[in-house]
């Protein structure tokens, strides 16, 4: 009897001896060191289901038979690295990426940034290298992003390739309703093998940005100009109306924007004016704590429901000519089409976009699922993206996500390549 | 009758003492749990229902009444991650995705019962009145409101120690006199500089059964910072604070 007291007592022992050791901070952990390095890596399989029917599919794949879907396996280490000594600070960030999809392996080192950062006070901060700028409020979009890669909405919070510039920031703060002001004015060279694909080479550019936290609300006054994109303007604003609820805004002018369109018989025609593009945006978290994101987004440089329309037909003659005659000439115009404004992500005029995830359901530990849905506001077709992340396990995050698109003939998701993803990620931060 | 005119009158004059005592009562308590300009660094710990623990570790800044800056520092996937308080603005910058959002008092960033007001805690002099005083055997017991409409938590029952004047114990109540979570402050201990404070703060909610959260406090100590710490721009070189 004695014996099996003491059996049972043992994990007893072992909690209470664990319970004292349970709150301990070790002062090494806090030690700053000069140098540090981290990351994370990442496996990230896909099936993507194909749509035979969609103008994309016969443009990617006229000359293949890759059955009903395809396969990807992604695989990607991202690596941080930073020197600092002194005022001065080098920061990398790495990204190496390897795939496998049905046109076999790829592998890929880009620097996403490397910059060396001065920092002569705390009001001045002076940056050189590949950076990224990340400007804007908005969550799917970002109109006033005039100097960044544009992002994907259907994964905004990835990392971002950056640009090459030269770049400032220079901050004051106030008592008073106008608490700081900060101005950040950036160098953007386009040359050979220098930012090449911001635009037309051989240029230099000048960026700025203006930001005023006024009446406790953030606003940018933000500004682009020079030889590779033209001028461009632009502000946006973010402010919590309620201790829970946000609401945030861009709005971008763009002068003398060219836009090049296809007729469905393949003619090529450029329209040249002045764009407005605005986005409009609330967060909202409840007290069950789900978060709410929807965002209204006019794209001014947006192709219209019958200019994208017509792309979609002049891909199904070519693709018909193909059959017939065994010519790919107008799919290769069309491919290169594709590969510029007509292949953007969201490359019509309105959206809606609404993101809903929920922590820790039922009090179900460590899990969040969330539903997102973009909604092309023209030909009403729209994806809609169910997922559910898992992080019980401290550096490790699980993440299963399906994306369905739903729409007819001639629609913006009706006529991608394929009609749903699956997709899974582990991710394991160091 | 005269007597007890005059022993009115000496009890008038006194009530505004008690009102003055009480605000002061609780300034000094902010002052002796922290130097109005510092930095810390602390440990927070979730342990889950399951008995499953989650640590962070974070870095903090603080200047006056209403600017506060915390950096995390683990784990892995929270490294780089920073808030900031100021006033009633409070924001989260994640690296990746490289741009600061606003967030609420009320939200957590790290889960477990601590919220974002907790974490980035001002003055309670700047948050709550002070209602009443009352004192029980050698504790003060002060019972705070709200300033605005913003603060996290909309009551405070605040007990603290008659000599040391350091909280033992907080509960935090809605205006319906709701509990939400109480905040037990233990282990004093002398970090030097002056500074003898609770070295780690526990906390449970009834809304959270079987959450428990835990902050331990290390290396508090006076420093001064330039205002320009605390503002949006600064927020991806917090770590440069770091000595």
């Amino acid at each position: 009897m004695i014996l099996w007291v003491f059996i049972f007592s043992l994990p007893c022992l072992g909690w209470a001896a664990e319970e004292k050791q349970e709150y301990k901070f070790d002062l090494s952990e806090i030690e700053k060191k000069p140098y540090h390095l981290g990351g994370y890596g990442e496996f990230r399989p896909v099936v993507n289901g194909l749509d035979h029917d969609a103008a994309l599919y016969k443009l990617r794949f006229y000359n293949l038979d890759e059955g009903k879907t395809t396969k990807e396996y992604n695989f990607k280490l991202l690596v941080d690295g930073s020197y600092e000594q002194d005022n001065a600070r080098f920061f990398l960030r790495l990204s190496y990426d390897v795939n496998n999809t049905y046109l076999g392996w790829k592998d890929d080192l880009t620097p996403y940034e490397a910059f060396l950062s001065l920092k002569p006070s705390h009001s001045l901060t002076l940056d050189a290298g590949k950076k990224v700028a990340k400007w804007g409020k908005g969550y799917a979009w970002n109109p006033v992003a005039f100097i960044d890669r544009p992002k994907d909405p259907d994964e905004p919070d990835l990392a971002l390739e950056g640009y090459w510039v030269l770049s400032a920031d220079w901050i004051r703060s106030f008592s008073g309703p106008l608490k700081t002001l900060s101005f950040t004015p950036v160098f953007l060279p386009v040359l050979e093998g220098i930012n090449d694909d911001f635009g037309k080479t051989g240029q230099a550019n000048i960026a700025a940005k203006l930001y005023l936290l006024l009446y406790d609300t953030d606003i940018d006054f933000i500004f682009f100009t020079g030889g590779s994109r033209t001028t461009r303007y632009g502000v946006d604003f973010s402010r919590n109306l309620t201790s829970n609820l946000e609401v945030h805004g861009e709005f971008a002018y763009i002068e003398d924007f060219q836009k090049r369109y296809i007729d469905s018989k393949g003619n090529i025609f450029s329209s040249t004016y002045d764009a407005i593009s605005y986005l409009l945006g609330v967060r909202y978290l409840s007290e069950r704590e789900t978060t709410y994101i929807l965002e209204y987004y006019r794209n001014g440089t947006g192709f219209t429901k019958e200019e994208t329309q017509d792309f979609y037909s002049f891909i199904d003659r070519a693709y018909d000519r193909y059959l017939a005659t065994g010519s790919s000439a107008f799919l290769a115009k069309a491919q290169s089409l594709s590969q510029g404004n007509y292949g953007r992500p969201n490359p019509m005029e309105d959206y809606l976009y609404l993101r809903i995830s929920q922590k820790e359901p039922f009090d179900i530990l460590y899990v969040t699922p969330s539903l997102t849905t973009i909604v092309n506001l023209h030909d009403s077709s729209f994806s809609i993206a169910p997922e559910i992340a898992y992080t019980a396990i401290t550096n490790l995050e699980l993440r299963l996500k399906a994306t369905f698109l739903v729409g007819g003939e001639g629609t913006e998701f009706g006529e991608k390549p394929n009609n749903y993803r699956i997709e899974f990620r582990a991710r394991y931060y160091f | 009758m005269k007597k007890i005119t005059i022993t009115l009158v000496l009890l008038l004059l006194a009530l505004p003492a008690y009102a003055l005592d009480g605000t002061q009562l609780l300034k000094q308590i902010d002052r002796n749990l922290n130097p109005e300009n510092f930095e810390m660094y602390r440990k927070l710990i979730n342990v889950e229902p399951d008995g499953r623990k989650k640590e962070f570790v974070l870095f903090s800044a603080k200047k006056g009444l209403d600017k506060i800056a915390a950096l995390f520092l683990e784990p892995a996937s929270e490294r780089g991650r920073s808030t900031l308080r100021l006033g009633e603005n409070m924001w989260l910058y994640i690296p990746n995705v490289g741009k600061p959002i606003r967030i609420t008092s009320l939200q957590s960033i790290i889960g477990g019962v601590f919220n974002n007001s907790d974490i980035l805690q001002l003055d309670y002099a700047a948050e709550y009145d002070v209602v009443k005083v009352d004192e029980t055997g050698n504790e003060y017991l002060l019972l705070l409101k709200a300033k605005t409409k913003t603060v996290a938590y909309d009551q405070l029952k605040l007990w603290a120690d008659k000599s040391k004047k350091l909280p033992t114990k907080i509960e935090c109540l809605t205006e319906a006199n709701m509990l939400i979570k109480t905040l037990y402050f233990k282990e004093v201990k002398d970090f030097g500089g002056g500074i003898v404070r609770p070295s780690y703060i526990e906390t449970d909610s009834p809304l959270y059964k079987g959450y428990k959260s835990v902050m331990i406090f290390a290396k508090i100590q006076k420093r001064d910072f330039k205002d320009e710490v605390f503002t949006l721009t600064f927020m991806p070189n917090i770590d440069s604070l770091r000595k």
